[in-house]
Formats: structure tokens, C-alpha cells, sequence
């Protein structure tokens, strides 16, 4: 798929001259590409230590978004808000890691499939 | 643009400063200190902000830069999640799960509490975000505090792992929200997107969509619900009582400023997407509560009911649907409440107290409990002259008004199918039970008995005092829509 073909999904301005370096819809692509890469994750991974990892997968995708927006429009909006993504993805994780430990010391099993105690 | 004004987010500094202080206090050397120092600190730090968000009712303030806003909204919602968490922290005295972390216990509550102060008094996309993580990962942690019971570990980490997702989600929906406009800034955002429709900007579909179900995530609407029974089961049953009333609001506040609040005009694209999640919960929740024996998952499962009522404000997007769902809110908040504090009550006494068989002839050995009980099933239910009544009745009526009859028929046929298990409570209650009375009776500790007590009035008060009640949730609508 080169640029030209995503013009009419970002718009015509969005895909830029190719002299200004890098066009915001490659980054669109790649972001959308690892968002989704992060969804199947989540969908098909079923250790919750890769689980995690599929949510940081989707958490920068999200922030490589930002980050070309920000350029596209030039505004620094966009970079703050990954800064403060970031941030709240370290917290989560320490959270999730955490949780994981306890689950090890249970001696319960690290796979969510078998943690089917509640049902209904 | 506004500089730096503090006063705008006092409510929320003195939370954040009082959740602060009862981590502290619960580190204190002495017993007594560290027994009830967190709770006394945290109930005081609550009042605290309730004064302050009334005293800055009428003001329309922006702090930081414009990042967070002081009106009539975000007051009505700072006094929904401060009750929350008032009533919270008197359930939870001489709470199991909390026995020797007291501290974390009230300092995670009002941190959470913080962040949905900060959902609801956004005034910016960043702000959302950082509201929405700062309530979830203190609930994450609140709802795995029994770290050496099973269920309880096993709910806290399935929370984690579907909330992160609905968070990305979300995430995902709020940046292309900002691609689309080139700002993060609410206000601009509104200005940028007035006369427009979606399919000029095909961006803005994508952002809506994603944002909906990210948000529906945290609102546990259908069809993203399935987290629902197994964490408020799993959790302890203060945490679950605080998350089913406060957390819900919360998500309603981030569905309003940014449906409502931002995208006014498209009104007529995203409403049909809002009224679909509306009809999926209303249906999914009252079939799937049918068949529970266990009280946590029918109240998990009647929530997601709750919540499709819920939508079904914010899909008419107007100011009496804006208005109907704030009332409901409110009343929801007040007969969810009074329905754990039962189940909190009862648990205490006996083994499986979460199963609707152990509250058999409850109502006949404890005439009160039983009567708040009663009161807040027949209000859940929607019987006439209860606050429940009036809050679905205002919902359907502004659905009628902005011609989505078929959102009130589904509201209609729900209400009636959720009859079948709020009266079966009712009547589990009031029935002569087994010989002798139901097994067990302990003496309820003053704080719990108050707070349940209260929240059986504070349905009845919002019933009694609907009208003034929804001139305020009418103030707040309007500031919420005004440009």
C-alpha cells in the first residue's frame, strides 16, 4: 500500500510533501499495525505476564500516534501526553507485576484460563 | 487561556492531601492511631472537599492551565463520589480485608475518589486519561487487598488486565481524537468539530467508536461486561459497594463531557452506537441476573442493567437526558449502596453470607435491615414512589422526547424483566425462614449500622426531594453543554 492509497482515510494534507521527512500516515501505519498486533495478543495470550506485555504493545501504539500527530500539527500537546502515558503505563505494570508475585505465592497457576474459581 | 488557578481544584487537592495523610497515619506508632487515625483523618479530608465542592457550586473556574474545570458538573459529581467514598470508609470499619493496613485501605479509596474528580472536572483529553488510570490502578490494588484469599487475588488481576485493555483502548480513541483536531484541549476540540459531521471526518469515527468502548469498559456496559461478576465477587465487598456506585458514575462523567460535552453535533451519528451498548446491557444484564444464587454477581449483573438505563441518557444527548441521568445516578448510587451494606453486614456473620440463602428470614430477625433491603430492591426494581421510579421514568420520557422510542421500549421490557429477581430478594427477606431464625446474628458496629441506615434514607430523601434535586442536576447538565 504506498501513501497515495491512504490519502482518502487521513485526508490529502495529512500525507505531506516527501521532502518534510517522515509522512504522518507511515506512522499512522505502523501504530495501527501494532495496535493491533497488541489486540491479537491480548485475545490469544493466555499467561498474564504476556498479557501485560500486549497491553504495553498497545499503550505505545497509541503513543507513536501521538507523537506523529503532534508533529503533523506542531503542537507539543501530543509529546506531553505520551510523556504522561508512559508514566501511567510504569504504574500499572508495577501494580500487575505485583499481583503476579502474590498469584505465584498462592502457588496458583500462571494462566488465566485456569483461574475459573467464580463462575455464573 | 487561564494560568494556574488553585482554587478551581481544591476539592481534589485536600482529597489527594487527606489520602496522604491516612497512608501516614496508618504508619503511626499506637494501636488506637493506627486502628481509627485513617479512617477519622479520611472521613475529615471528605467532609472537607463535600463543603468546598458546594461552596464552588455557582463559580465556572479553570485550573491549570484549562486542564481541569470547577462547575456545577463537576461539583454534583465531586458530592456523588465523596459520598461513595464516605459511606465506604464507615462500611468498612473493623473491615477484615483491611485489618492491619488500614492506611491503604482509606488512602487507596481516596485516591480513587481523586481520580474520579479528576474525570469528572476535565477540561482536557490528557486529564481524562490521567483520571481514569489514577481511579483504576487504586481499585486494582484495593480489589486484590486479600491477598491471601484465592477469589480475591484471582478478581484483582483479572480487573488489571481487562481495565488496562478498555484503558488502551480508550487511549487509542482519545489520540485520534487529538489527530483529528490538532488539540487536546476540550473547548478547542468543541470548536473544531461544531457544524461538522462524521462523514467528513472519518477519524472522528474511529475516535468515537474506540472511546465508547473504552469507556464502556470502565462503565461495564455490555457487551464488555464480562469482567463484571467475577470482580465484584472476588473483591472484598467494600471495594465491590464502592466500585458498583462511584466507579460507574465516574465512567458516566468521562461518557458526558466527551459525548455531550464535545461532540454536541454529531449527536445524531453516535447516539445510534450509545443507544446500541444501552440496549446490549439492558438486555444481557437483567437475563443473565435471572439465574444467580450468589448476591455480589446478581448486584454485578443488575449493574450492567443499571448502566444500560444509564445510556440511555447519554445517547439523547440532550439536557434532559443529561439531567435524567445525573438524577439516576444519584438514586442509583444511594439503592446500590444500601444493597451491599446488607450483604456487607451478613457476610460478617456467616460463611457464605454473599448467597441469597443466607439472608432467609433475615428481614423477620432484623426488621430495619430488612426494611433498608426492601427499600432498595423495590427502588432498583423501579416500583412508583421511589427514587428508582422516578430516575427511569425521566430517562425513558427524554428518549420519547428525542424520538428513540425503541431505546424506552427496551427500558421498559428490561424494568419488567428485572421484577423477577429484586422481588425474589424481597421476598427471600420477609420469609419465615429456618427454625429458630437465620443462623448466626452478631451486633453491627455503630459506623456500619449508620451507613446503612443512611443509605436506605438517602434513597427515600431523593425521592422525597426530587425536585429541587433535579433543578441542581439540571444547573449541572446546562454548564456541561454550554459552550
Amino acid at each position: 500500500m504506498t501513501t497515495a492509497d491512504l490519502a482518502p482515510l487521513v485526508g490529502a494534507a495529512a500525507i505531506g510533501d516527501p521532502q518534510e521527512g517522515v509522512p504522518l500516515a507511515l506512522y499512522l501505519v505502523v501504530s495501527g499495525g501494532l495496535f493491533l498486533l497488541g489486540l491479537l495478543g491480548v485475545l490469544t495470550r493466555r499467561n498474564p505476564l504476556l498479557l501485560f506485555l500486549a497491553v504495553e504493545l498497545l499503550l505505545n501504539s497509541a503513543n507513536l500516534a501521538l507523537v506523529g500527530f503532534s508533529r503533523y500539527w506542531n503542537v507539543t500537546d501530543g509529546h506531553v501526553f505520551a510523556l504522561v502515558v508512559m508514566v501511567v503505563a510504569a504504574a500499572e505494570v508495577v501494580i500487575g507485576l505485583g499481583l503476579v508475585v502474590a498469584v505465584f505465592r498462592q502457588r496458583l497457576a500462571l494462566d488465566v484460563d485456569q483461574m475459573s474459581s467464580m463462575k455464573g | 487561556m487561564s494560568s494556574l488557578n488553585v482554587v478551581a481544584s481544591t476539592p481534589l487537592l485536600i482529597t489527594a492531601g487527606a489520602a496522604t495523610a491516612a497512608f501516614t497515619a496508618g504508619l503511626l506508632p499506637g494501636r488506637t492511631v493506627r486502628r481509627h487515625g485513617p479512617a477519622l483523618v479520611g472521613i475529615a479530608g471528605i467532609v472537607a472537599a463535600m463543603v468546598m465542592s458546594v461552596v464552588l457550586w455557582d463559580d465556572r473556574l479553570e485550573a491549570f492551565g484549562g486542564g481541569l474545570r470547577a462547575d456545577r458538573f463537576s461539583a454534583l459529581m465531586n458530592l456523588i463520589f465523596l459520598s461513595a467514598a464516605l459511606l465506604t470508609i464507615l462500611l468498612a470499619w473493623r473491615e477484615p480485608a483491611a485489618v492491619d493496613r488500614r492506611g491503604e485501605y482509606v488512602g487507596l479509596i481516596l485516591v480513587s475518589a481523586t481520580g474520579m474528580m479528576l474525570v469528572a472536572g476535565a477540561g482536557d483529553l490528557i486529564t481524562i486519561f490521567l483520571g481514569i488510570e489514577v481511579l483504576s490502578v487504586s481499585l486494582y490494588v484495593l480489589c486484590a487487598l486479600e491477598v491471601w484469599r484465592e477469589k480475591s487475588l484471582e478478581g484483582g488481576l483479572k480487573y488489571l488486565i481487562t481495565g488496562a485493555v478498555g484503558a488502551a483502548v480508550l487511549l487509542y480513541g482519545l489520540t485520534l481524537l487529538f489527530g483529528a483536531t490538532g488539540s487536546t484541549q476540550l473547548s478547542e476540540i468543541g470548536a473544531q468539530l461544531r457544524g461538522t459531521s462524521f462523514t467528513d471526518e472519518p477519524l472522528v469515527i474511529a475516535a468515537m467508536v474506540l472511546i465508547a468502548a473504552g469507556l464502556a469498559f470502565k462503565a461495564s456496559a455490555a457487551p464488555f461486561h464480562m469482567w463484571t461478576p467475577d470482580v465484584y465477587e472476588g473483591a472484598p465487598t467494600t471495594v465491590t459497594a464502592f466500585m458498583a456506585t462511584a466507579t460507574k458514575a465516574a465512567a458516566f462523567a468521562a461518557f458526558l463531557r466527551i459525548f455531550s460535552g464535545v461532540m454536541p453535533d454529531l449527536q445524531a451519528d453516535w447516539s445510534i452506537a450509545i443507544g446500541a451498548l444501552a440496549v446490549a446491557s439492558i438486555a444481557v444484564g437483567n437475563i443473565a441476573a435471572l439465574v444467580q444464587t450468589n448476591m455480589k454477581r446478581m448486584l454485578a449483573y443488575s449493574s450492567v442493567a443499571q448502566a444500560g438505563y444509564l445510556l440511555i441518557g447519554v445517547a439523547v444527548g440532550s439536557i434532559q437526558g443529561a439531567e435524567a441521568t445525573l438524577y439516576y445516578l444519584l438514586a442509583y448510587g444511594a439503592m446500590t449502596m444500601a444493597a451491599f451494606a446488607i450483604v456487607i453486614i451478613r457476610e460478617r456473620e456467616v460463611e457464605d453470607g454473599d448467597m441469597l440463602g443466607a439472608l432467609e428470614g433475615y428481614g423477620r430477625a432484623r426488621p430495619v435491615l430488612g426494611a433498608v433491603m426492601t427499600v432498595a430492591m423495590l427502588s432498583l426494581a423501579g416500583f412508583p414512589p421511589l427514587s428508582g421510579f422516578i430516575g427511569k421514568f425521566l430517562l425513558f420520557g427524554s428518549a420519547l422526547e428525542a424520538d428513540m422510542a425503541w431505546l424506552a421500549v427496551a427500558g421498559a421490557v428490561g424494568s419488567m424483566i428485572s421484577l423477577g429477581y429484586y422481588l425474589r430478594v424481597v421476598t427471600v427477606m420477609w420469609a419465615p425462614g429456618p427454625e429458630g431464625g437465620p443462623r448466626k446474628v452478631l451486633a453491627v458496629p455503630g459506623p456500619v449500622g449508620l451507613a446503612t441506615v443512611g443509605a436506605g434514607l438517602g434513597v427515600i430523601v431523593i425521592s422525597l426531594m426530587a425536585s429541587p434535586l433535579l433543578d441542581a442536576c439540571r444547573g449541572a447538565a446546562q454548564s456541561l453543554l454550554a459552550p
